[in-house]
């Protein structure tokens, strides 16, 4: 029996609404940062890169990226280097309070970002950490742990153990295993996990304001507060090197890694 | 000499013996299967060997060194997996090559060394594949390679060849005797294939419940099985209960099987009754009478053509047999369903089970 398909041309323009619906935004920033007009509007007015000048009038915005960066960067690596480890407990050994340890490093995605904020203010004050990089790193590691478990716990439940087996035979040491064997085929659960938590870090608003000071500030709290007070293209610009930030760290990371074989659901 | 020693062996898991003192001694250069049903301990016993287990009890000697103690990666074994576990990061080459860039051995002795092993497992030109561009039997030939290049002191063999399909099957456990008899290493092959085992092996341990049942030549496990585990395991058998009539000197019997009349080989008291096993293939048929009067009066239930040979369910009184007979011996068209036939077999065929003798 042979199945009925449908033309291509409806995969083809279903893909294409898709594409549209998820770019749109994006591309309705880009765009409207180059406009002439004083305030935001799209379609742009005229083209100019006025906006982008202008920014180097608020180096309050690049120390807020830089700052946003350097954050979203230690993050990514504390985060994956404590989410691998428990993904390797939670899935090779039965210990007691396993199931416990499950529920509370999946805890964060299921507890709304407001309160996890106003939780981590009140816990910061008690033990008297003070705004800075490193209570927003700690902050965001707890939000993006969960990120990483997932995404490694994944790529080891198929995991065929005898793999290791053979290489423990042919005379390697348990470490030499697990940097040599292991790591490698866990690698895209490894790196999809660190860009989860880049990204979520990099993004996140609603935990940030409620631990930043005047002076550590990061990028998408800043463009909150800006937006607050005034609505000018600038706005625009500085969301536009954001998403072009992270379009160029994808492009790096496919080059060096192979990104593209990480989110692909077939099998590498 | 022994070349592989065990002794004892224990392996408890939840306070249940899944090994109990076990003991063999493999020769240097010799087949050895580990033969029996799953669940039998053959593969515990095995990664204990390997050293992927700790043992609970017992030693493990190889070459008069006991390495019980040793950790998997200090063993010098060579091991081969059911499922391949080739390393899908690294290519033919590189997995070949893991083991001896671990023992730094020089880049051009890696080169030559795995293009040697690669050879001798046919796979020449297949360096810079990656296992997932392999066929199931070329993934098990990588593994046999990769396994054999470090020179291993035991070759240990996890049912290797059951993933694969049955003509492949043949094909690979010949390559594996050939390539084994060409380097004479020693190696244990795991399996639950008594085909299998009974093809290749020098000898064969046959396993149950955690024991060795027997430990023989092919040959003997198969014609003189010691306990009634291995007679019914290897091969198909059929029970038969005879009467003891008159016990004669030099342990002989007169038996009554079934309306006929046999001297038997046994030691045994007058008037007991004992059950036998025989093979399928070594009932004949005969279609009418003989006139020494050892025949047996059989109905044929049914009949199953099998090339070669026909397959004839009888029926003797209350029991019911097999006899496999050769298609060239008697047509399977001269026999119908619900004729009458003679069954006879010889005495010495007749293997005495152990138990209610």
């Amino acid at each position: 029996m042979k199945k009925k398909r449908l033309p291509s041309f409806v995969l083809n323009f279903s893909c294409l609404l898709i594409y549209v619906f998820l770019l749109a935004p994006i591309i309705v920033v880009l765009l409207s940062s180059l406009t002439t007009t004083e305030y935001i509007v799209f379609p742009p007015e005229g083209l100019t890169f006025r906006w982008y000048a202008e920014l180097l009038e608020h180096p309050e915005f690049i120390h807020s990226l830089l700052l946003s960066i350097l954050v979203a960067f230690l993050t990514a690596i504390i985060a994956t280097a404590i989410g691998t480890l428990a993904s390797l407990a939670i899935v090779r050994y039965e210990f007691k309070g396993k199931e416990a340890i499950v529920q509370l490093v999946g805890s964060p995605l299921l507890i709304p970002s407001v309160v996890f904020g106003v939780a981590l203010l009140q816990f910061y004050s008690w033990i008297g950490l003070a705004a800075s990089p490193l209570a927003l790193v700690i902050g965001h590691i707890i939000l993006t742990v969960p990120f990483v478990v997932r995404l490694v716990v994944a790529s080891l439940v198929g995991f065929d153990r005898s793999i290791e087996q053979a290489a423990l035979n042919l005379g390697a040491g348990p470490f030499k295993v697990f940097l040599q064997i292991t790591l490698p085929i866990i690698k895209s659960g490894i790196i999809a996990g660190a860009i989860f938590a880049f990204i979520t870090s990099f993004d996140d608003l609603t935990v940030a304001l409620f631990i930043v000071s005047t002076d550590v500030v990061t990028l998408p709290v800043r463009i909150y507060t800006y937006m607050q007070y005034q609505y000018d293209p600038i706005i625009t610009s500085i969301s536009s090197i954001m998403i072009l930030f992270t379009i160029v760290l994808m492009i790096i990371i496919e080059r060096v890694l192979g990104v593209g074989k990480i989110f692909s659901s077939k099998n590498q | 000499m022994s070349y592989l020693k065990i002794e004892n062996l224990v392996k408890t898991y939840n306070k249940t013996e899944v090994v109990k003192k076990l003991s063999l001694e493999i020769k240097k250069g010799e087949l050895m299967s580990f033969l029996g049903p799953s669940g039998c301990g053959k593969t515990t016993t095995l990664n204990m060997i390997a050293g992927f287990l700790d043992v609970d009890g017992g030693k493990i000697e190889v070459d008069n060194e006991s390495v019980q103690h040793l950790p998997p990666n200090k063993r010098e074994m060579g091991m081969v997996f059911q499922n391949y576990a080739l390393f899908p990061h690294m290519t033919v080459f590189d997995n070949v090559a893991y083991g001896l860039k671990l023992r730094k051995v020089t880049k051009v002795e890696i080169k030559r060394r795995v293009q040697e092993v690669l050879e001798m497992v046919r796979l020449s030109g297949f360096e810079k594949r990656y296992p997932k561009e392999l066929s199931g039997g070329q993934q098990q030939r990588v593994s046999l390679a990769r396994a054999l290049v470090i020179k291993p002191k035991v070759l240990l063999l996890d049912e290797p060849l059951s993933n694969l399909d049955a003509k492949l099957r043949q094909q690979m456990r010949e390559e594996i005797v050939e390539i084994q008899k060409e380097l004479g290493i020693t190696t244990i092959f795991v399996t639950h294939d008594q085909e299998e085992a009974l093809a290749i092996s020098d000898r064969i341990a046959v396993m149950f419940e955690g024991r060795i049942e027997q430990v023989d030549t092919p040959a003997d496990i198969y014609n003189h099985p010691e306990t009634d585990f291995v007679s019914q395991f290897i091969g198909e058998v059929n029970r038969v209960r005879g009467k003891v009539l008159e016990v004669y000197e030099n342990n002989k019997c007169k038996l009554f099987f079934y309306g006929s009349e046999q001297i038997v080989s046994i030691h045994s008291k007058q008037n007991s009754e004992i059950d036998f096993f025989i093979r399928p293939e070594k009932i004949q048929i005969l279609t009418s009478p003989s006139n020494k009067g050892d025949e047996i009066k059989t109905i044929v239930e049914r009949k199953m053509f099998l090339g070669p040979k026909t397959r004839y369910f009888l029926k003797i009184e209350d029991n019911h047999i097999v006899a496999d007979i050769s298609n060239t011996m008697i047509n399977p068209n001269d026999i119908h369903q619900g004729s009458n036939v003679f069954a006879i077999w010889k005495p010495e065929d007749l293997l005495p089970s152990r138990k209610g003798r």
